[in-house]
């Protein structure tokens, strides 16, 4: 494949919609590489302060409003209403009608970083089975699980390049569910806490494998900035000693130094703009002004995230892809995938709160795959701290007292005893789990909005039941005198770790983009986000993200 | 947005849902702030609730105690609250006695103890009470 450069002058050489995980991957590697690189994006660049600590009103604890967009007023979606357990928004005929904040939205985040401004930074390599799931497994009746076109080789070097470039703390030694590392992260791991030294001999008591989970943190001055002060407000806000590393003050500002990128927040890239042949020519924007605009590059990038990627290409229909660009396959959007995030919360004898932040050092990879009768799984991890508020709301023991003395009394007594221990299950992916557009309702720049339908396989529900055991299990041997928590039903998943809708494959009939995340109908429009995963791993997903942008990118440049 | 009668009503109610100890109850702690800026702003709509919901619980006390809500003891309201919890009630109310309860539960809470910049949990009191420790 060869990239090939129009004979007529382009605005900038290349267009990269968004500026989260993928798209400051990409931004940078193309301005690094001397390419002009204009990188778009949809929200604010925000302050620490423009971010805040809104306990009620952040990325984490969306209960009126969250922190990093996008704005909560005329950006909303549909969502089929059976395709989450409980009404969410508000009733627009047999739809929900949806605000950013709200359960079934499926939000990320929108601002220059995205979710990485405020995200938890945990940082993993998925395992070399997590390529190959279709094949280790089988697939399921009504599931899409298919095998990526690409392994866990293709990526390592990348994912080399996101822990020393990006900076990732952890313990090289410590992962031993992976093929031995032949380059340690840069930075050690961050302080255990004293309640991870307790989870910690909780996983050994039980025999299970344990280890300190990265972080996207410097755990030391790292990159001209300085080292993480372990404050208790990391994961949904943002950092106060600037040592969590994000796109907004790593591969951004590295595009933005080589001089060769411009970056343009608060505009939204309406559609692709195209030739009369259909050919990809650029991206026609609105501004914050309300002007619209188009401008022309040779490689258009999209990183949008997976469920914003999936409407742009929706809503670019031309002659030639009249049902949406690299939708020839009615593949766009579908095999919506996240994380479904099962755990249990413990009551402990004595005080775990020593108030070391960010907090989750200790997990175990022993449920990730193996697991007998079951499809993949999960690794576990204790928690970051928890606020106070987010504790009354999400783990508070469901028979305590709510009001009264009694209530005050335990959350005076138990705030610093309660514990809880998550993580994220592979997802096993269905066609149906989908994106689409709404063309009757429109967002405040009038663009129709995201449709959301179906749900998650039934074994992905499976999978978490199983780990959700698992998890009370662990929580028992740490010395837990009274454990509780639900197993979740079945939903659509996406949300924070959203993925899969622009699935990679070889066969454009059943994937979006090549091995090398081309859109297969184009020569010149690339992917750079989670959509293209074909399968989200059982862990956070962003490190792989970075890792595949990385790849991506640097085989258009060596290309052009 | 509340009259006289209805802020008393609502103070008292407040106090008995977080009561003071050797740390404030909720109203010390500014948790009547919080919703007064709640209502006035996020759960603006459900302003006429609130009004409906403690307007019945005058009248509920009434026809228990014979007298308003904050002019029984605080054994009395309590026990008011745990039979309105239960839906057990004597007076008619024009609103759902007890899943609104639980709502106003979760918003008094959410005042006490959410960060200080909400309007409650006046100076970090609740986390000082908790442990919840802030640095940086
Ligand atoms: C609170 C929180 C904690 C998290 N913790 C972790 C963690 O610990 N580990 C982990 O792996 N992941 C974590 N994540 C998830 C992580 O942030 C995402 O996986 C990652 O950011 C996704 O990368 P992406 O490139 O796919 O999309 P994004 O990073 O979401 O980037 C997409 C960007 O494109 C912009 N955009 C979309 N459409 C348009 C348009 N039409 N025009 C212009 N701009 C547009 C959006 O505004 C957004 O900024 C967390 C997220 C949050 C919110």
């Amino acid at each position: 494949m060869k990239v090939a450069v129009s004979t007529r002058h382009s605005d900038y050489d290349a267009i990269v919609i968004g500026s989260g995980a993928g798209g400051g991957v990409a931004a940078a590697v193309l301005a690094e590489a001397g390419k002009s690189v204009l990188l778009l994006e949809r929200g604010r660049d925000l302050s620490f302060e423009a971010v805040g600590r809104d306990h009620l009103r952040n990325q984490r604890m969306a209960v009126y409003g969250h922190n990093a967009g996008p704005d909560i007023d005329g950006n909303p979606r549909t969502l089929e209403a059976d395709s989450f357990p409980i009404p969410v928004g508000e009733a627009l005929g047999d739809l929900r009608l949806l605000r950013p904040h709200e359960p079934g939205y499926q939000n990320n985040a929108a601002c220059v970083g995205s979710g990485t401004r405020v995200y938890a930074g945990q940082a993993w390599r998925f395992m070399p089975q997590d390529f190959r799931m279709a094949s280790e497994y089988g697939v399921p009746e009504g599931s899409s699980l298919a095998d990526w076109p690409i392994g866990y080789e293709d990526l390592l070097p990348y994912y080399e390049k996101v822990e020393w470039e990006i900076g990732i703390c952890g313990d090289h030694r410590t992962m031993t569910h992976l093929p031995t590392y032949d380059k340690p992260y840069p930075m050690p791991a961050l302080p255990l806490p004293h309640k991870s030294g307790i989870h910690k001999r909780g996983l050994e008591q039980l025999g299970w494998q344990w280890l300190r989970v990265p972080r996207l943190i410097n755990s030391m001055p790292y990159n001209d900035r300085p080292g993480c002060i372990n404050c208790q407000q990391c994961v949904g806000f943002a950092c106060p000693a600037d040592a969590k590393n994000g796109s907004h003050n790593t591969t951004v500002p590295r595009a933005l130094r080589s001089g060769n990128c411009t970056l343009r927040a608060e505009v939204m890239a309406e559609r692709l703009a195209c030739s009369a042949g259909g050919r990809v020519i650029g991206v026609t924007i609105i501004d914050a002004a309300g002007q619209r605009q188009t401008l022309t590059a040779d490689v258009v990038v999209l990183s949008c995230g997976a469920v914003e990627t999936a409407r742009l290409l929706l809503n670019s229909a031309t002659l030639q892809e009249p049902s949406g660009i690299g939708n020839g396959g009615n593949q766009v959007g579908r095999n919506l995938q996240g994380h479904y995030y099962p755990g249990a919360a413990g009551l402990f004898p004595d005080v775990m709160f020593d108030g070391v932040g960010p907090g989750c050092s200790i997990a175990t990879c022993q449920f990730n795959h193996g697991n007998d009768g079951i499809i993949g799984g999960g690794f576990l991890g204790d928690e970051d701290i928890v606020t106070p508020v987010t504790m009354w709301k999400r783990f508070y023991p469901p028979d305590a007292p709510r009001w009264g003395i009694e209530a005050k009394r335990f959350m005076r007594d138990n705030y610093r005893r309660i514990n809880d221990v998550t993580g994220p299950v592979q997802e096993i992916p269905s066609p149906q789990a989908r994106v689409s557009v709404n063309p009757k309702v429109k967002d405040k720049y009038g663009i129709p909005v995201v449709h959301l339908s179906g749900a998650t396989h039934p074994e992905t529900v499976r999978t978490a039941q199983f780990m959700h055991e698992r998890a009370k299990e662990w929580l028992r041997a740490s010395g837990a005198i009274k454990v509780w928590g639900r197993p979740p039903p079945r939903y659509l998943s996406g949300g924070q770790h959203q993925a899969g809708s622009c699935r990679m494959g070889e066969d454009p009939a059943i994937s979006v983009v090549d091995p090398f995340c081309r859109v297969h109908s184009h020569d010149n429009l690339f992917i750079a986000d989670g959509s293209p995963h074909v399968t989200n791993g059982g862990f956070n997903p962003v490190e792989t993200i970075m890792a595949l942008a990385w790849r991506t990118t640097e085989n258009i440049v060596a290309k052009w | 947005m509340f009259d006289s009668q209805q802020l008393k009503c609502l103070r008292a109610l407040l106090d008995v849902i977080i009561p003071e100890d050797d740390f404030p109850g909720a109203w010390e702690a500014g948790v009547g702030d919080y919703l007064r800026r709640q209502l006035a702003g996020d759960l603006a709509k459900l302003l006429p609730a609130y009004q409906t919901w403690l307007a019945n619980l005058d009248d509920e006390a009434r026809a228990v105690y014979g007298a308003d809500f904050a002019g029984i003891n605080p054994q009395q309201q309590a026990a008011l609250l745990s039979r309105i919890e239960q839906g057990a009630v004597e007076a008619v109310w024009q609103i759902e006695p007890a899943p609104f309860f639980r709502e106003i539960v979760e918003h008094c809470a959410e005042g006490y103890y959410s960060d200080p910049g909400n309007g409650g949990n006046r100076d970090g009191v609740a986390w000082r009470m908790i442990g919840f420790e802030v640095s940086g």
